[in-house]
């Protein structure tokens, strides 16, 4: 119930979650978001669910559409790992320890885990924002829904406003053409009265 | 059309040719078997597989390759050193040409550089892949190696876009203090392909397209793409029918073969029956459209046969 002349704070915008990816969105006031890692798994009461295969992409994407939606308080990590890429392990390191100056994701064991579309403020508000609970391997479905709605008991929402990722915008240099006519970027012309291509670098 | 400034190199990999001017040399297609999820495996960890169906995959390909004259390159996935054991086995039997090496695992890969030496296979191998990830332990391994071909991924998430790419194949960019490109020849390694890594789409798939010219023009190298990534990442298209899949696959890699790549990893190798004719078209439409910048293509080349 609102008050008259009173604005509510809002969890998510209409359009969450913000950012387009492989999961299902489910009740979008649950305090869990579910991630399933390599497995393909039905889950139906958590805010969002779906796999994540990768330790750097696929991570970013995670923490955007979670810290956007501040009724998600838990991040369930379950079904299998993806080897090599290890995102089980590389969400739990970021989650317990940030990332360095270059972007890398520290501790982690995954192939390149580097994250390049979040701010620094977004990966801190990720951390207070919401627990990791790590049932890596788990892939029985009923226990999955059990766990929700165990974490969901306990969930209020994060008390700020949602936080919405802005992606960090390459800078770039104004065009410079050199002897070329048609640009390709990194110092790198056309002369197209020869359809030649060269480097200017 | 165009053509590079720059000398293009080829690189010969057990006498199969990759790079030079577009429309010079047809390109090659390297089929990915044993791939995770791979209707043939039947267990991933000890690499336990339906040899027939795999026969039949990897004859599939050289016979299209034959038909298409675009030389292929049977490119082997395994999760485990006891899996690679097995594929190698298989592929000495079934497989002439060359083969690339990968796992998502580095220790992995590392130990099968190792197997692959001991086999006497190294000057057949393609190693995939050196990157940003590479440690000490898996340089190691490489380094022990007798491989001398590999291909080097350029994918710089901590810098986006074609720039990002190519700093870190030059210089290493803010990650690494060598770039890979100086890192493979410590390693031994002679036969440099350039990959960008592709992204899916909505995080800068296309880039690897204007990446492949930028990356010729200024390091003269073969360079391809595994640009079928992003289209089996696209959520949308994969409740579509088949057909529709096999359409966008195909536009995939023949705007990528556009975009002067000399080669393509382009996915399940159960995928050859439509990419070696979308290639061979590419092919063909690249040599005649550079013909009058006194680029020849070669006697092997898909024009000689096709058309």
């Amino acid at each position: 119930m609102t008050h008259e002349g009173v604005n509510p704070r809002r969890d998510r915008d209409d359009s969450w979650p913000p950012v387009r990816g492989d999961y299902t969105v489910g009740n979008p006031e649950s305090g869990v978001a579910v991630v399933t890692l390599a497995s393909q798994l039905s889950v139906k009461s958590a805010a969002i669910s779906g796999p994540c295969k990768t330790e750097n992409l696929g991570i970013e994407k995670i923490v955007a559409n979670v810290i956007s939606n501040c009724s998600i308080r838990f991040l369930l990590l379950c079904g299998v790992e993806s080897k090599g890429h290890l995102p089980g392990n590389t969400l739990l390191a970021l989650h317990r320890n940030g990332l360095d100056e270059q972007g890398r994701i520290v501790g982690s064991k995954g192939a390149i885990p580097f994250i390049q579309n979040l701010p620094p403020e977004a990966v801190r508000r990720f951390q207070k924002q919401v627990e990791l609970i790590d049932r890596i391997g788990l892939e029985d479905e009923e226990e999955i829904e059990e766990l929700i709605g165990e974490y969901n008991r306990l969930a209020q929402p994060y008390p700020d406003e949602p936080f919405q990722v802005v992606k960090r915008r390459v800078a770039t240099s104004l065009a410079h053409f050199g002897e070329g006519d048609l640009l390709f970027g990194s110092e790198v012309v056309m002369d197209t009265s020869a359809w030649l291509i060269s480097s200017e670098g | 059309m165009f053509r590079f400034k720059r000398e293009q190199s080829v690189v010969n990999v057990a006498g199969l040719k990759f790079g030079g001017q577009p429309g010079e040399m047809p390109t090659v297609l390297c089929g990915t078997i044993f791939y995770q999820g791979h209707k043939v495996v039947q267990d991933e960890e000890r690499g336990f597989f339906d040899s027939a169906a795999a026969e039949r995959l990897v004859a599939r390909q050289a016979e299209l390759s034959e038909e298409t004259l675009c030389p292929a390159v049977l490119h082997l996935y395994a999760r485990t050193v006891e899996a690679f054991e097995r594929y190698l086995g298989f592929a000495e039997d079934v497989w002439s040409g060359p083969v690339i090496i990968d796992s998502a695992d580095a220790v992995t890969r590392g130990a099968a550089a190792g197997l692959i030496s001991e086999l006497g296979y190294a000057d057949k191998t393609i190693y995939n892949s050196i990157n940003l990830g590479t440690d000490e332990a898996e340089e190691q391994a490489l380094k022990e190696s007798e491989i001398d071909s590999a291909i080097i991924l350029a994918y710089n998430p901590a810098e986006p876009g074609v720039d990002g790419s190519i700093r870190v194949l030059e210089t290493g960019g803010s990650v690494r203090e060598n770039g890979l490109i100086a890192l493979a020849k410590d390693l031994g390694i002679g036969n440099l392909l350039i990959d960008p890594g592709v992204v899916p789409l909505g995080s800068g798939a296309g880039s690897a397209l204007r990446f492949s010219i930028v990356a010729k023009a200024r390091l003269g190298l073969p360079v391809g793409s595994g640009i079928h990534n992003a289209v089996s990442a696209w959520p949308w298209l994969r409740h579509k029918e088949a057909a529709t899949r096999r359409c966008c696959d195909a536009a995939a890699a023949a705007m990528q073969l556009l975009s002067a790549a000399d080669f393509l990893l382009y996915g399940p190798i159960e995928n050859a029956d439509f990419i070696f004719p979308a290639a061979a078209l590419a092919d063909i439409l690249v040599a005649e459209a550079v013909q009058d910048l006194d680029i020849w293509p070669a006697a092997d080349h898909p024009l000689q046969r096709l058309v």
